[in-house]
């Protein structure tokens, strides 16, 4: 088998890097690790570099996919050391392996959300908000705006930590090819309902990523 | 990190392209000590993509950053809704490696590539939070320094920049480091640190100058006000190119850039002598690198970029010496790792078929060419040597070998113009197309054929025969254009031309003076910035900076000035004499062509740096 799945984190600035530019970041490590990499048939010949799952501009991550179809025979070990050599030191790439779900199977992935507050809320305020049945946002999409319910996207809500100055909790969001929710929409629908108490600052990271296995959900890898 | 960082980061995500302000990007260099570190904020006054497309800020940087006592950081533009946020949440402007307050910085150095950007220099100063004007920076200010082409004529800055810094930098950059921690050790004064480095050879400081103006403006004298500093500055060039800093090691920014590209420069300097080209005297004399070290630095450049394409840089690639042999030799590292050569400022009078097949051999992209004058008469006084058969026969190569798309250059305005000159730019791009339909269609590619003519207009400039000349008033310009525009009768003749309003203030501070200083401080205040961008360009504001400091923008654009008056420049010398630049003058009026370097030594004066092509002449 030539492809190769890395598994990679993307942290700090590099949550700046947009899906295009690490695509470019991408294709220039692997030139500059002289690693054996295809290119596409055809009139402008590319590297073949598919991500798994794009990752909303501003938000940081220890579980990205990316596959890389190399020439047979080359090591798996050689690809990350060489990788981890030539990119930049936001993105590191953390393990190798061969492709085992497909990533048309992605349904959802789980995100920690830590947002500053500057007033009191309650454990019961942001229950509120998640017990909602309807959390109307617009999204963008290729074809133009359109209206939806972000509870219909939200598939699991856990409260990690509460303070004056900060809520931290995880998220469970539908992700992939069919519905998938940017979790800053979220966020900003939350800042919305809090008014007063809550500031526009705030970190988003991606902790996991989930496919389904005929009826079941497991984790991609 | 430090107090900043988390308002910074929260600015992004209101951002447009955030990529611009977070650093990091591969090669880039991180020191995470200063303290014992001389620390040097390299300033490029423009938008990021447009200043990490610039080859002198990447030579520079890498190279101050090899020394270990010091540290050199890139500060760009902030665009104008980062701008927004920085000003609203009361973030100074920051380093984009640490994200350090640039005042906190022992050294702020600006590289000046055009007029325009001069308003984005003080803004960025006073988003710093640096006094605007040299006279009010106190002890433990950060020095600011500017260096690059628009530096030889620095004098609108003057009041503004504590020293220039002039010619190339590889050497001098350096000796002001060194200077630089001998005065900090001694806990000197600000004045005194001045005073030494204004004994290096290339270093301006213009506070120590007094200029008088006579009664009708023009200037009466420019001298020296203390002991010690010289009469006249001369500028500093590497004597031999081999044996410098060569940049083989380059940052690859994530996000895309105007040059996305590796960039090999082969030599400095242009043998050519074009009358209107200010970059054509500033780097006399040509000297070239050898092709073995810039087969070795490209060699690391591709292996420490990965990019996937190369660009020769020079200010005529044609007249590299061993140009073949070269290009023979990089293809042998490139092609089997698909890097794309490109080679930019072609000229038609030496452009063959077999050099066009070779830089094909991984990509194909567009032609350009840079005839700059629609007729013989006229390019004969610009001494753009190139006669039309050669455009034509270039024209007739290239269509035979598939292209059929060609641009084309030229500049409207020019000394002794008239309106057969204009006209001629249009007869000129219609027989490019009447070659293409004489070449038969099986061996032509495309049924059709586009000349995209592209008109700048005249900007007289310091340092070159034209020094003395008037540019053209908007109006005049302005119907040139539509006379031009008229004369084009076919659809395959495309005509884009540069806004006239631009190109007036450029000339008025290329040829200005430090009576200009004030001007820009009136506009900066009024919220002059970018104007080198169309959307930001604001005409209007400028005027009324002028008007409120009541300085008269015509006398420095458009007075023909008498041989014997006293430039603003007149004390910066660049080798080149201004007697040889007056003789170039008259000349163009004779009409007559002055010989490139290699043909024949016109005795210019930059034979003084004692390199280069001057040397290698007399040897032949």
């Amino acid at each position: 088998m030539s492809k190769i799945r890395l598994k990679f984190s993307k942290m700090g600035m590099g949550k700046y890097i947009s899906h295009l530019d690490l695509l470019r970041t991408f294709t220039r490590a692997i030139h500059r690790a002289g690693l054996p990499v295809r290119y596409s048939q055809g009139f402008n010949p590319h590297q073949l570099i598919t991500f798994s799952l794009p990752l909303a501009l501003g938000v940081t991550s220890e579980t990205e996919f990316v596959d890389i179809d190399f020439e047979e025979g080359t090591s798996a070990v050689e690809v990350v050391e060489k990788l981890n050599g030539s990119l930049p030191p936001d993105i590191r790439i953390l393990n190798a392996s061969e492709p085992k779900c497909k990533a048309n199977d992605i349904v959802s992935a789980r995100y920690i959300i830590k947002m500053d507050l500057c007033g009191l809320v309650s454990k019961a305020r942001l229950q509120e908000f998640f017990n909602l049945n309807e959390i109307l946002a617009v999204k963008k999409t290729k074809r133009g705006e359109k209206e939806i319910n972000l509870r219909d996207y939200i598939t699991m809500y856990d409260l990690k930590e509460l303070t004056e100055n900060t809520a931290k909790f995880e998220v469970i969001l539908l992700a992939g090819g069919e519905n998938n929710l940017k979790p800053d929409i979220l966020v900003a629908k939350l800042c919305e309902f809090l008014g007063s108490c809550a500031t526009e600052s705030y970190e988003i990271h991606r902790t996991e990523i989930f496919c389904k296995d005929g009826e079941k959900v497991k984790n991609f890898y | 990190m430090n107090c900043y960082k988390s308002k910074f980061e929260a600015c992004l995500k209101k951002v447009q392209k955030p990529a611009r302000y977070i650093g990091n990007e591969f090669n880039s260099v991180h020191k995470d000590d200063f303290s014992n570190l001389v620390s040097f904020a390299f300033c490029f006054p423009d938008v990021y993509e447009v200043g990490m497309s610039h080859l002198g800020m990447k030579i520079l940087y890498q190279m101050m950053n090899e020394r270990e006592d010091t540290v050199c950081e890139r500060v760009f533009a902030p665009w104008v809704d980062m701008e927004d946020e920085l000003r609203k949440n009361g973030i100074p402007l920051l380093s984009l490696e640490s994200h350090l307050p640039v005042a906190d910085f022992d050294i702020v150095g600006f590289t000046l590539q055009y007029e325009m950007s001069y308003s984005n220099v003080l803004n960025m100063l006073d988003l710093a939070g640096i006094p605007l004007k040299s006279a009010d920076r106190g002890e433990g200010t950060a020095f600011v320094c500017a260096g690059g082409p628009c530096a030889y004529n620095g004098e609108p800055l003057a009041d503004i920049v504590d020293f220039f810094i002039l010619g190339e930098g590889e050497e001098v950059n350096n000796e002001i480091l060194d200077a630089y921690k001998v005065w900090k050790a001694q806990k000197g004064k600000r004045v005194e640190f001045l005073e030494q480095i204004s004994r290096i050879q290339g270093v301006y400081v213009p506070a120590f100058y007094d200029v008088e103006y006579n009664q009708d403006s023009t200037i009466k004298s420019i001298t020296p006000n203390r002991e010690g500093v010289p009469a006249k500055i001369k500028k500093r060039i590497i004597k031999e190119l081999d044996n410098t800093y060569i940049l083989d090691k380059m940052i690859v920014p994530f996000m895309d850039i105007v040059h996305d590209r590796m960039t090999l420069e082969i030599f400095r300097g242009c043998i050519r002598g074009c009358r209107f080209c200010q970059a054509g005297y500033l780097y006399r004399p040509v000297r070239e690198h050898s092709t073995q070290k810039l087969i070795d630095a490209a060699q690391k450049l591709i292996d420490s970029t990965g990019y996937e394409e190369m660009s020769l840089s020079s200010l005529s690639t044609s007249d590299f010496t061993c140009l073949h042999e070269l290009i023979d030799e990089l293809l042998k590292i490139t092609v089997d790792k698909r890097i794309n050569l490109s080679l930019p400022s072609l000229r038609v009078d030496n452009f063959s078929m077999e050099l066009m097949e070779k830089v094909q051999t991984v990509k194909k992209s567009g032609l350009t060419f840079a005839p700059e004058a629609g007729t013989q008469r006229l390019r004969d006084v610009i001494n753009k040597n190139v006669l039309e058969e050669d455009l034509l026969r270039t024209s007739r190569i290239a269509f035979e070998g598939g292209y059929n798309r060609i641009k084309l250059y030229f500049m409207i305005g020019l000394p002794t113009e008239t309106e057969e000159d204009v006209k001629g730019i249009a007869e000129l791009a219609q027989k490019v197309i009447d070659v293409f339909y004489s070449i038969p269609k099986e061996i032509r590619r495309g049924r059709s054929v586009t000349v995209t003519v592209s008109t700048s207009s005249f900007v007289p400039k310091p340092f070159t025969p034209f020094q003395w000349e008037p540019q053209n008033r908007i109006e005049t310009l302005i119907e040139k254009q539509k006379l031009l525009k008229d004369n084009i009768k076919t659809k395959s003749i495309s005509y884009n031309w540069h806004q006239s309003h631009v190109s007036f203030l450029e000339a008025v501070f290329a040829k200005g003076d430090r009576r200009l200083s004030d001007v820009l401080i009136a506009a900066q205040q009024k919220g002059c910035r970018f104007d080198g961008w169309d959307e930001h360009f604001e005409y209007e504001k400028w005027l009324e900076a002028f008007k409120d400091c009541g300085v008269d923008p015509e006398f420095y654009a458009y007075r023909k000035i008498d041989h014997a008056e006293i430039l603003p420049w007149d004390h910066i010398d660049i080798g080149v004499k201004k007697e040889y630049l007056m003789k170039e003058h008259d000349r163009a009026y004779e009409e007559v062509t002055t010989p490139s370097c290699r043909e024949k030594c016109m005795g210019c004066g930059a034979a003084s740096f004692g390199g280069g092509v001057c040397f290698e002449q007399n040897q032949a």
